[in-house]
């Protein structure tokens, strides 16, 4: 498809009439950094990147629409969620209301995107309304496949010695009882896997095996039980220096490693899981691509495993109405699976009046929340220079951040961006992000979650 | 990041300890005010007791500081961690003496009466 022209005439009036009125105004109240506009702008998400926006461009836009689409009345501290499972937080901490972040004057739409008709500039929402926009900013989130995997669905998590992290706050917390379970047994063997695709918070199947590590040398019988470690690629974790860090702790810990073994089916009954071999060869690590057709192939070896308790990192994508829509990448690494943004100024690569934050967007690192942070000054300034018909100023380095819980109580700092093979970006030089620390323990248990809240509010 | 940043940050942080912070200070300040009434200033009271404990609770928090993280001593290992520790056990000292200090002048002025 052609780029088609950033506005049209009607367009750039729409957004210009009251540009410089605006930043003339002394006694407003407004800063002069504020854009007068008659623009419908449409925020599809509410979580960490929807809600951060939503914020950011109430503060920023004067006269125009902010609709923001989002059907949940609860959000969740999702970087919580891996404390939850390893027993160190009650769930509770991760939640609060939505409407407590959002600003005024925004539209509220409690509803779930059905399709996005990109060249009509029209979302359908599940209840059938349809909205029309100016500019549309995806937040949609991350769509978890645990149907790619054979006899699975999130509600065996918490049964039959099943745990993962991912599946809501709910399934975190069962995780943490199937966990506990498996260790009041006094021994058997828990099997930790990662997904053939990107994921969200890449680090948390690597944090779920190291808390439950702690736990394990805490009940004085660490020998009794086995844990193994099934990676679908030769990497455990996209930043070079942290991979082979987590190779060699895993190694010391008296992890099994192997690799490029994917989860393809469980029999929950006979807890059992079945592994497809997926070769040496493969380019099935969690920062390529693996389309859902490639999860059917039949010449794949499998392997049958016993299991006492595992914890099942779904395949992950777009949610289906980004799929289906012109907004998906056609083309490259992320074709079909997720939304097809310039990874650096996050605008749609074909339709400019769209941008792309957070965890849906085609990017080989990127999707936690403190990526986020990062991207949404990029997104509010390059969407206000779109509105303008200006250049886009600014540009998005990859940062991104985990904070690698290397057990419970310890923790490194690795934040990283796009530049020089993942090359370490550390925001405080006093602390070393190849170093296990206490101090980086604490910010992760008690001040990230403050940060996160920060950055919703788009303070941050 | 901003200074509105770093307040909203630390504003979300102190939360949840927020009546707690609140009935600390109030207890402070009553127990402040009570005393000044009856003559303590805190350059020329002494006690020796007051300041053993304090430096006490101060040397213990390196034990307690990190079990309140859900972490040990054994994992404060880096440059940083030994100095965030310490600085958090020379807080709590501090906290402890301004306590301590105004109670044993009126432990004492009662003792006198």
């Amino acid at each position: 498809m052609q780029k088609s022209p950033l506005l049209t005439r009607r367009e750039l009036l729409k957004v210009g009439s009251g540009l410089s009125v605006g930043s003339l105004l002394p006694f407003s109240g407004l800063s002069a950094s504020t854009l007068r506009t008659q623009a419908h702008i449409v925020i599809v998400g509410g979580g960490a990147a929807g809600m951060a926006m939503v914020n950011r461009l109430a503060r920023r836009l004067r006269g125009g629409t902010i609709t923001l689409v989002e059907p949940r009345e609860t959000h969740h501290y999702q970087p919580g969620w891996t404390m939850v499972a390893s027993g160190i937080w009650a769930a509770e901490r991760t939640t609060r209301l939505n409407a407590q972040f959002l600003p005024r004057g925004v539209k509220w739409l409690r509803d779930y995107a059905d399709s996005i008709d990109a060249d009509s500039k029209r979302i359908t929402l599940v209840s059938g309304e349809t909205l029309e926009y100016d500019f549309l900013i995806v937040a949609s989130g991350i769509q978890l496949n645990y149907h790619l995997i054979d006899g699975m669905t999130p509600a065996l998590v918490g049964q039959h010695g099943i745990g993962s992290v991912y599946a809501g706050i709910e399934g975190a917390s069962r995780t943490n009882q199937a966990i506990q379970t498996w260790l009041q047994s006094g021994h058997g063997r828990g099997i930790f896997t990662a997904a053939p695709t990107p994921v969200k918070c890449a680090g948390a199947p690597l944090k779920m095996t190291f808390t439950t590590l702690s736990r394990l040398e805490d009940t004085g019988r660490r020998d009794a039980f086995d844990v193994d470690y099934m990676a679908p690629g030769a990497s455990l974790f996209s930043q070079p220096w942290v991979d082979e860090f987590i190779k060699q702790r895993f190694d010391s810990q008296g992890v099994n490693r192997r690799h490029h073994y994917r989860l393809s089916a469980i029999d929950p009954q006979a807890k059992q899981a079945e592994f497809a071999f997926v070769g040496p060869e493969s380019e099935f690590t969690s920062h390529h691509q693996l389309r859902e057709a490639e999860f059917r192939r039949d010449d794949q070896p499998t392997v049958i495993a016993d299991y006492d308790f595992l914890h099942v990192v779904p395949p992950m994508s777009a949610h289906d109405f980004v799929k289906q829509s012109a907004l998906i990448a056609q083309d490259g690494p992320f074709r079909g699976e997720w939304l097809d943004v310039d990874i650096h100024t996050l605008q749609h690569n074909r339709y400019p009046e769209v941008f792309g934050i957070g965890d849906v967007i085609g990017a080989p690192i990127n999707k936690t929340a403190a990526s986020v942070k990062a991207q949404a000054p990029v997104v509010e300034e390059n969407l206000l220079a779109v509105m303008q018909g200006n250049a886009l100023p600014a540009s998005h380095s990859g940062y991104t951040s985990c904070p690698m819980i290397t057990g419970i109580g310890k923790a490194m700092l690795v934040e990283f961006g796009y530049a020089d093979n993942f090359a370490f970006m550390p925001s405080f030089p006093f602390i070393d992000p190849t170093e296990e620390s206490w101090a980086v323990w604490v910010m992760k248990d008690r001040m990230l979650q403050p940060a996160y809240y920060a950055v919703l509010e788009g303070k941050a | 990041m901003s200074i509105n940043g770093m307040l909203t940050i630390l504003m979300y942080a102190l939360a949840p300890f927020r009546w707690l912070l609140i009935m600390g200070l109030i207890i402070i300040i009553a127990l402040h005010l009570l005393t000044y009434r009856r003559g303590y200033k805190i350059t020329h009271h002494r006690s020796r007791l007051t300041n053993l404990l304090a430096l006490l609770i101060g040397l213990t928090a390196i034990l307690w500081i990190p079990w309140l993280t859900h972490s040990t001593l054994g994992y404060v290992a880096t440059v940083f961690d030994w100095i965030a520790l310490l600085g958090a056990a020379a807080a709590t000292s501090v906290m402890a003496f301004i306590i301590l200090h105004p109670l044993s002048y009126l432990i004492s002025f009662q003792d006198k009466e």
